[in-house]
C-alpha cells in the first residue's frame, strides 16, 4: 500500500502572515485510485490543504508528495497530472462553455485540433453539449460546477481535486455530480474531495480524514468511523419543568430554556436554564453509569447516548430515566452518522460551528476577502 | 527543457491568454463603444470650449482642436490602464486566474498575455482618437508616418498605465480600490500642457507641468500633429515613456513573482 500512494503528505504545516496557523501538522496519505475525503466545517483547514497540495498555495512547513513528485521542488510536473475543480468555481462567465474548454485543452497542450475534440468529448460527458455555445455567465449554478468538472479533466488528469463540489446546489443538481464523480472513480481516477457534508462523504469516499481545527482528528473508511463510536446513539430530550420537583421555572417550557436551546451549539449548552442543566448532568450520571452504555455527552438539548444494540437498550434508558422521576419529553434512536463522529472527537457538530470560523476567516481577509470580496 | 524550447511555450502561452483576454474584453460591448464616445465628447466640449483661446499664440497652430489630440490620446490610454487593473482584479475574484496557476504553464504568459491585450487596447483606442480627429478635419503635420509613430508611443505609454493598474489590482486585491484608482491618474492627466502651452502657464503650476513626466510624452505627440518631425520634442517624449515602461514593467514583474510565488 505504501507503496503505491499517490499522495503523501507528513507533518504538513500551514502559517498564514500574521501568525495564523491553518494547519498544525497533518499526515496522511490516499491510495492510487481511492476516493479520499477531507471532512471538517468552515476554516478547519480543508481547503488550506487542497490548494497547498495542487501547488495554489506553498505550504510552511513537511513533506508534499503528489504522484511521486515534491510540490514544492516539482510544481509543474505536479500540475500536469492533477485537475482541480473549485470551491470558488473559476470560471470565464464571458466565454462560452465550448470556449472555456477548448482554452483549458490550449492550456494543457493538447493542440487546437485534440483540444476542440476533447472539448466536444467532455461536453457530452457532463451532458452540456446543448449549451456548449451559451456563455458561462447565463450557466445554472448544476451547470457551473459540471463544465468546471469537465475544465479539471480535459487533460485525463490521475487525480482529481474537489473542493465542496457540490455546496450550495439543489438535490437535484448535487446527484447528477455525484453520479459522475463515482464514474470518474470507476474509471480508476484517484479523486480527493473535501466537503462540510456527512451525507456527501458518506456516499461517496472510500476513506475520510476528519479534520478540525488544523488536525486530523479521525481517519478511516466511514463505515469503520461510525463503527469505532459504538453502534446506535440514543437521544433524549427531557422535559425542561421536570425533574427536582418545584422549580423556580415555573410550570410549562421556560421560554428562556427553549430559545437558547435552539441557538446555541456549545458542548453543554443544554440550556441556559440553570436548573434544567441540573436534570441534565443528574441524567448523564446516571446513564453513563451502566454497562451496556458506551459513551453519553450532552449536546443542543439533547442528552445523547452510544449503545451497542438501540432498540434493546432504549426501553432501559426510558425505565431508569422514570425511575429517577425524569421526564422524557421525546426519545430516538439511529444509526451512528458521520456527524455523530465528528462529535465524539471534536466536542462540536459540524453543522453548528458555522459561527466557529469566523474569527479564523477573518484573519484570513487578505486571502478570502479577494475571492469573495464583492 | 532546452531554453528555445522554453521561448517557444512562453510565446505561445501567452498569445493563448492573450486571445483569451482579448475575447473577454471585447465581449463586452461597452468597452468599444465607451472609448468612442468619451474622445468624441472630449473632442467637441472641449474643442468648443476654449476655441478661441487660440489666439492668445503660443499653441503652434490655429486649430485648436489639433492641439487637443494629444491630451485626449493620454486621457484615454491612461485610463484604459486602470481596467488593465481591473480585468485582472475580475479574473483573481471569479478564481479563473486560479485556474490559469494551476495549469502546466510558466505563470509570466499571464502576466504579459494581459499587458499585451492593455497595449492592444491602447492602440486601438488611440487609432479611434486619430479618426475622428481626420473626421473633424485635423491636419497632421506628421503625416501617415507620423501617425503611425504616434501610435506606437501610445501604446508604450499605454504599457506604463496598465503596469500600474495591475501592481494596484495585485497589491490591493480590492474591486473598488482598483477601479477608482483611475482618480490617482487624474493630476498627472492634468498637471500638464493639456489645455495650454507652456508659454501660457506661470507660478507653481508651470513647475508641476515642467516636473510631470507625462507632460513631455504629450508634446511630443503634440508635436507631431502640429510641427510634424520636430525631433527634440520627440525624442525627449519617446525617452520618458520607454524609462517609464521599463521601470514599471521591471516593478511590475517582481511583484507579480512575488504575489503567485
Amino acid at each position: 500500500m505504501t507503496q503505491d500512494n499517490i499522495i503523501q503528505v507528513e507533518d504538513l504545516v500551514k502559517v498564514y502572515p500574521g501568525e495564523v496557523k491553518a494547519l498544525s501538522g497533518i499526515d496522511f496519505a490516499v491510495g492510487r485510485g481511492e476516493f479520499f475525503g477531507f471532512l471538517g466545517p468552515n476554516g478547519a483547514g480543508k481547503s488550506t490543504t487542497i490548494k497547498i497540495l495542487s501547488t495554489l498555495l506553498r505550504k510552511t512547513s513537511g513533506k508534499v508528495g503528489v504522484a511521486g513528485f515534491d510540490v514544492g521542488q516539482d510544481p509543474m510536473a505536479v500540475r500536469k497530472t492533477i485537475g482541480f475543480a473549485m470551491q470558488e468555481v473559476g470560471l470565464d462567465d464571458l466565454s462560452s462553455g465550448l470556449d472555456f474548454l477548448v482554452m483549458q485543452g490550449l492550456l494543457y497542450k493538447l493542440g487546437r485540433k485534440q483540444a476542440k475534440a476533447r472539448a466536444a468529448e467532455l461536453l457530452e460527458l457532463v451532458g452540456l453539449t446543448d449549451v456548449a455555445d451559451r456563455k458561462v455567465g447565463t450557466y445554472s449554478g448544476g451547470m457551473r460546477r459540471r463544465i468546471d468538472l469537465a475544465g479539471a479533466l480535459v487533460h485525463r488528469p490521475e487525480i482529481l481535486f474537489l473542493d465542496e463540489p457540490t455546496t450550495g446546489l439543489d438535490p437535484q443538481s448535487r446527484l447528477a455530480i455525484w453520479d459522475h464523480l463515482n464514474e470518474l472513480h470507476l474509471q480508476g481516477i484517484t479523486i480527493l474531495l473535501t466537503t462540510q457534508m456527512m451525507e456527501e462523504a458518506d456516499h461517496l469516499c472510500e476513506r475520510l480524514a476528519i479534520i478540525d481545527t488544523g488536525r486530523i482528528v479521525a481517519e478511516g473508511s466511514p463505515a469503520d468511523l461510525k463503527q469505532q463510536i459504538g453502534d446506535d446513539v440514543v437521544r433524549i430530550s427531557i422535559m425542561s419543568s421536570g425533574g427536582a420537583g418545584l422549580s423556580s421555572a415555573g410550570p410549562g417550557v421556560s421560554p428562556e430554556g427553549a430559545s437558547s436551546g435552539s441557538t446555541n451549539g456549545s458542548t453543554n449548552g443544554a440550556t441556559g436554564d440553570p436548573v434544567n442543566r441540573e436534570v441534565y448532568d443528574r441524567a448523564l450520571a446516571l446513564v453513563s453509569g451502566q454497562s451496556y452504555v458506551l459513551g453519553s455527552s450532552v449536546v443542543d438539548d439533547e442528552l445523547v447516548v452510544s449503545v451497542r444494540d438501540g432498540d434493546a437498550s432504549a426501553p432501559n434508558l426510558l425505565k431508569l430515566m422514570i425511575e429517577n422521576s425524569i421526564e422524557i419529553a421525546r426519545l430516538a434512536v439511529s444509526r451512528p452518522t458521520l456527524d455523530d463522529v465528528f462529535l465524539q472527537h471534536t466536542g462540536r457538530t459540524i453543522r453548528s460551528d458555522n459561527g466557529g470560523g469566523d474569527e479564523f476567516a477573518q484573519s484570513l481577509r487578505p486571502w478570502l476577502g479577494l475571492r469573495r470580496g464583492q | 527543457m532546452a531554453r528555445g524550447t522554453m521561448m517557444t511555450a512562453l510565446i505561445s502561452e501567452t498569445y493563448f491568454v492573450y486571445r483569451r483576454n482579448l475575447k473577454t474584453w471585447l465581449a463586452v460591448p461597452a468597452n468599444v463603444i465607451s472609448p468612442l464616445f468619451i474622445s468624441g465628447l472630449l473632442f467637441v466640449i472641449f474643442g468648443a470650449t476654449f476655441e478661441r483661446s487660440i489666439s492668445l499664440g503660443g499653441f503652434g497652430t490655429q486649430d485648436y482642436r489639433a492641439f487637443l489630440v494629444a491630451w485626449i490620446i493620454v486621457q484615454v490610454v491612461v485610463f484604459s490602464g486602470a481596467d488593465s487593473g481591473f480585468s485582472l482584479l475580475t479574473d483573481i475574484m471569479s478564481g479563473y486566474f486560479d485556474k490559469l496557476l494551476l495549469a502546466p504553464i510558466n505563470r509570466f504568459s499571464i502576466l504579459f498575455g494581459s499587458l499585451l491585450v492593455s497595449g492592444t487596447r491602447a492602440l486601438l483606442q488611440a487609432l479611434v482618437v486619430v479618426f475622428l480627429a481626420l473626421a473633424m478635419g485635423v491636419d497632421f503635420q506628421g503625416g501617415v508616418l507620423g501617425i503611425l509613430a504616434m501610435l506606437a508611443l501610445a501604446v508604450v505609454f499605454g504599457l506604463v498605465w496598465s503596469c500600474l493598474g495591475i501592481m494596484i489590482a495585485l497589491k490591493t486585491r480590492n474591486a473598488q480600490v482598483t477601479q477608482t484608482s483611475g482618480v490617482l491618474f487624474f493630476p498627472f492627466i492634468f498637471l500638464t500642457t493639456a489645455f495650454m502651452p507652456e508659454d501660457q502657464l506661470s507660478g507653481w503650476f508651470k513647475v508641476a507641468v515642467k516636473i510631470n513626466p507625462v507632460t513631455y510624452v504629450m508634446e511630443a505627440m503634440r508635436a507631431i500633429v502640429v510641427d510634424g518631425w520636430d525631433w527634440p520634442t520627440i525624442l525627449t517624449g519617446v525617452w520618458v515613456a520607454l524609462l517609464m515602461m521599463t521601470v514599471l514593467l521591471m516593478a511590475t514583474t517582481w511583484l507579480y513573482r512575488r504575489q503567485t510565488a
